[in-house]
């Protein structure tokens, strides 16, 4: 019996943490969608972006270095030493690594709806997702030219390796790192549901989600929405850049999490959080028993794919999703 | 004078509808097709065959294919990698296992391979509509590419997990192979090519064009008017996927010779061509085929700048690169979301007025 | 003019018999229990408040939604869970409340969509376009023109239909509608938002139509005028039910349908 199974039980923790952190930026992508319509692709590499700027803090990296130092025959590096030394840095240091973090993605927030969205209102889906596609372009090729494109080690002090005391109660192998990953994700939701739901700020939010001529008659201004929606999302991805990062480092490969979100929106539906979460956690504990249990008979890395066709799959039977409602249509 | 409609009446419905409705244009188009088949084969070399004239010629064929599905039809895909692996290894299990089969049949061949595969990954479309769909065709792009990876049976159980394209004849010219001549090579892509977007412009202008673009505009309204959605989807589907499939037969067999799926084929491959029918202009033949140019030519421009001229590294020539095309897309699609083709539309118009603006 | 012409129009033969219809979105019934009749030649008006049912009584129509009961009887063929591609295939077709013009094509292209049924050449031919597909193309590019001299609207062939202002769209629908050869013309409120000039024009065009095509036609309109006008029986529907059927005098006289006009609360 496959319950009893310690194995069954390490694969589906294990799929459950990672889908935690698919949740994670799929509930970005379900944020901005929400409340501007936007299918915004650069959510994964805004994760990406996020951490490079994190590990450049906390590096005292000066940026677009490397570009000076060509251009200029230079030699600059480094602002200041990281506090701590090796022994990892001090809990200040971390804390105010990641305000400054923040700070630059409420700026970068900003700058998008200015150059980006504004110009682009009352355009169809299709051309704003487009737009975002190009500005994960501009945001992977910045994020490389400020802080150079090797892989970075992110390391703020969250715990890590095997988990002794459930090794020491049940026998399974499960790390430390995730489970805070777990815990920091759970947090994170709830503040955002209280934000929505109880602050004035939620609630406009939340009308002009519904219908956005009725909220801008109203009197809220699109543009606030969508820099509070985006700086929102900018720290969601800063949250996911840090776990990710922490687990296997800062490199470009951490931008491509926003594929494992895809299929995640598409079974929870693209505008429901609780659908984002447990979305996530389906397809995390799918595609981990799939690929333990029936992908050594066909090759394996069946993670790439499998989520996919999950949803695909899903979706014949169900196309408004696990959450949305039935469509009526009308003419 | 360019562009007089004076004097040019038009007394049928045949000639109201040609393609170049304008004396001049007409003109104009032949001569490019003259200079570029005729006289680009005398000038050629390794460089502008393999880094400029046949890229552009294979991602054109993609772009084409590309606009079919999302420009004219209104069915957004990533799977374009996916479908073009598809061409490829359908060319290279031809080509290995009928030694005796012409190429261009190969080529064919592998494009109705792929349009068969292209209408069961577009079945989806009959039920999931919009970004759900565009999602879902990154089902396809994922598993295709794990299919060719993982079954050795594609790539001849060879040890690398490559596929390399064997050298192959056409009309006594090589086509393929290390010994294949430049302008042999362009030749055969660009008759591809020209027939494949003559092709397409005959299926856009028709019936079946027109209850695409329906679909695409308002697929309610157009179902309701007797446009039957399961067959205009999967023909669009089906027709897309014809011609990416070629586009990878040709980048496979004739650009590179040879390939390896996850390199070759990747996502990243949808992306570019996705980029080209929205800098070319979405709903256009002509828009095709400048965004293929435009893409082609822009990194082997920016090299030449960056890396040459100004003597960057290669690695910051290459973020510098890809920051400056993400600027671009965003640039284009501010300034003229229908692309560089309606621009030259609107310049078009400005000029049959000319002097006379009103 | 034959002999259908002259009858008057309730003794006609039946061409669409809506048979004890119920149509329901999850627990609000939309339609419950409608019968009536459309009969061949005549102009058929479908009235009544906003919400009353008379969109979704068109939709069910042409099989844009299937009734959870009753039958439609079309020529005499009942149909069950027909598509609405098969409704137009079959002769019905439509226009709709809010404009669904294609808005990327021309007017010409519009039009010619809705030709799209009567033409038959597949994928192939239509590649290589010169001999049968151009053929075609041009024969049915003839029929169109038709309709373009016959809506006035020969200016505007090759303008992008975004670009039109609102009552030449309304005919492009109509020349859209009229290009498939219906035998049913269903109308959504054709007039709605018109001012004056244009309903005359619409009412005439919908008049000719009906003369000069023989095309049997159901509208929805809201304009009381109008519809007594141009209408041989009138359907009036009120809260999914209907209320009231016949002559448009025989109708106006009708003490429930002067209720739920002037608004009679109901019990």
């Amino acid at each position: 019996m496959f319950l009893t199974d310690p194995f069954f039980w390490e694969v589906v923790i294990s799929g459950l943490l990672a889908g935690v952190m698919y949740s994670l930026v799929a509930l970005g992508f379900v944020l901005i969608f929400k409340a501007s319509g936007i299918f915004n692709f650069a959510q994964g590499v805004l994760a990406l972006f996020a951490a490079l700027t994190l590990v450049g803090f906390m590096d005292g990296q000066v940026p677009f270095a490397h570009v000076i130092n060509e251009a200029l025959g230079t030699n600059y590096h480094h602002w200041y030493e990281t506090p701590g030394g090796g022994d990892g840095a001090p809990i200040w240091f971390v804390a105010l690594s990641i305000a400054a973090t923040t700070a630059v993605m409420i700026l970068l927030a900003w700058l998008v709806v200015k150059v980006v969205l504004k110009p682009l209102v009352n355009q169809e889906g299709i051309i704003l997702f487009m737009a975002t596609i190009g500005l994960a372009f501009v945001l992977e090729g910045v994020g490389d030219l400020m802080w150079g494109a090797n892989i970075k080690v992110l390391d703020i002090g969250l715990p890590s390796g095997p988990s002794d005391w459930i090794i020491d109660q049940t026998g399974m192998f499960v790390n430390k790192l995730e489970i805070s990953a777990a815990v920091v994700a759970v947090i994170l939701v709830v503040s955002l549901t209280l934000f929505s739901q109880y602050t004035k700020m939620g609630r406009a939010l939340r009308a002009v989600a519904d219908d956005h001529q009725a909220a801008l008659s109203v009197g809220i201004s699109l543009e606030t929405i969508w820099w509070i929606v985006w700086s929102v999302a900018g720290i969601v991805a800063l949250v996911a850049g840090i776990m990710w990062g922490a687990s296997s480092g800062v490199q470009f490969s951490l931008s491509l999490i926003a594929l494992k979100a895809l299929p995640v929106l598409m079974l929870g539906g693209f505008t429901s959080i609780p659908g984002a979460i447990i979305g996530g956690l389906i397809i995390g504990v799918g595609e981990k028993l799939f690929e333990f249990y029936i992908g050594p008979m066909i090759g394996g890395a069946t993670e790439n794919w499998f989520a996919y066709v999950l949803a695909l799959g899903f979706l014949l039977f169900r196309p408004q999703g696990l959450f949305g409602e039935r469509i009526i249509e009308r003419i | 004078m360019l562009y007089r409609e004076a004097g040019d009446f038009k007394t049928t419905y045949r000639s109201d509808q040609q393609t170049f409705p304008i004396k001049s244009e007409r003109f104009l188009f032949w001569a490019v097709i003259a200079l570029v088949a005729l006289a680009v084969p005398f000038f050629i070399n390794d460089y502008l065959e393999k880094a400029v004239l046949i890229p552009f010629l294979v991602y054109a064929m993609a772009a084409l294919g590309l606009n079919i599905l999302i420009g004219y039809c209104g069915q957004v895909s990533l799977g374009t990698g996916g479908f073009m692996a598809v061409g490829a290894y359908a060319t290279y299990k031809l080509m290995t296992g009928f030694e005796w089969m012409p190429m261009p049949v190969i080529i064919i061949l592998a494009g109705f391979i792929t349009a068969s595969v292209g209408i069961v990954f577009g079945l989806p479309s009959l039920r999931i509509k919009g970004f759900y769909l565009a999602v879902a065709t990154l089902a396809s792009q994922f598993f295709l590419v794990w299919l060719f990876n993982k079954v050795p049976w594609f790539y001849n159980h060879s040890a690398t997990g490559q596929i390399t394209a064997p050298p192959r004849e056409f009309l006594g010219f090589t086509l393929t192979g290390a010994n294949a001549e430049p302008y042999a090579t362009y030749l055969f892509c660009l008759g591809f090519v020209f027939v494949f977007a003559w092709v397409a412009r005959n299926l856009t202008r028709g019936r079946i064009g027109r209850q695409w673009m329906a679909i695409r505009d308002m697929d309610i309204a157009a179902e309701i008017i007797g446009v039957n959605p399961l067959m205009s989807k999967l023909s669009a589907f089906a027709v897309s996927s014809f011609y990416i499939g070629i586009a990878g037969a040709l980048y496979f067999s004739v650009w590179t010779g040879a390939a390896e799926v996850t390199e070759a084929f990747g996502i990243d491959k949808s992306f570019d061509v996705l980029f080209m029918i929205i800098i070319g202009g979405l709903g256009s033949i002509l828009g095709s085929l400048i965004g293929a140019a435009f893409i082609v030519l822009l990194p082997v421009l920016m090299t030449n700048i960056f890396a040459r001229w100004l003597g960057m590294s290669t690695e910051i020539a290459e973020h510098m690169q890809i920051t400056i095309v993400g600027v671009l897309i965003i640039f284009f699609l501010i300034k003229e979301p229908h692309g560089i083709a309606a621009l030259w539309r609107t310049i078009k118009e400005k000029l049959r007025l000319w002097p006379f603006p009103h | 003019m034959t002999l259908v012409d002259t009858l008057p129009a309730g003794q006609r033969e039946v061409l669409l018999e809506v048979d004890n219809i119920s149509l329901s979105f999850g627990g609000v019934k939309a339609i419950s229990n409608i019968s009536f009749d459309i009969r061949v030649g005549e102009i058929r008006a479908i009235i009544g408040p906003n919400g009353a049912g008379k969109t979704s009584m068109l939709n069910v129509i042409n099989g844009f939604y299937h009734p959870q009961e009753g039958t439609i009887t079309f020529e005499g063929v009942p149909r069950k869970r027909m598509r609405p591609h098969h409704a137009a295939t079959h002769g019905i077709a439509r226009t709709f409340q809010n404009i669904a013009l294609f808005r990327g094509m021309s007017t010409l292209d519009n039009i010619m969509t809705g030709r799209g049924t009567l033409m038959k050449r597949n994928l192939l031919w239509q590649a290589l376009w010169t001999g049968p597909a151009e053929a075609e193309e041009i024969e049915h590019r003839e029929a169109v023109e038709k309709i373009i001299d016959f809506l006035e609207i020969q200016h505007i062939r090759k303008t992008p239909v975004g670009r039109l202002p609102y009552g030449l769209q309304k005919r492009v629908e109509l020349g859209r509608a009229l290009a498939a050869e219906p035998r049913l013309l269903l109308l959504d409120e054709p007039m709605a938002g018109m001012n004056r000039e244009e309903k005359e024009d619409m009412s005439r065009f919908i008049i000719d139509v009906n003369t000069q095509f023989g095309t049997t036609i159901a509208l929805i309109e809201h304009d009381m005028g109008v519809v007594m006008d141009l209408s041989d029986r009138v359907v009036v529907l009120d809260y999914g039910k209907k209320i009231g059927d016949g002559p448009p005098e025989e109708v106006r006289n009708n003490q429930d349908v002067i209720d739920a006009y002037l608004g009679v609360p109901h019990e």
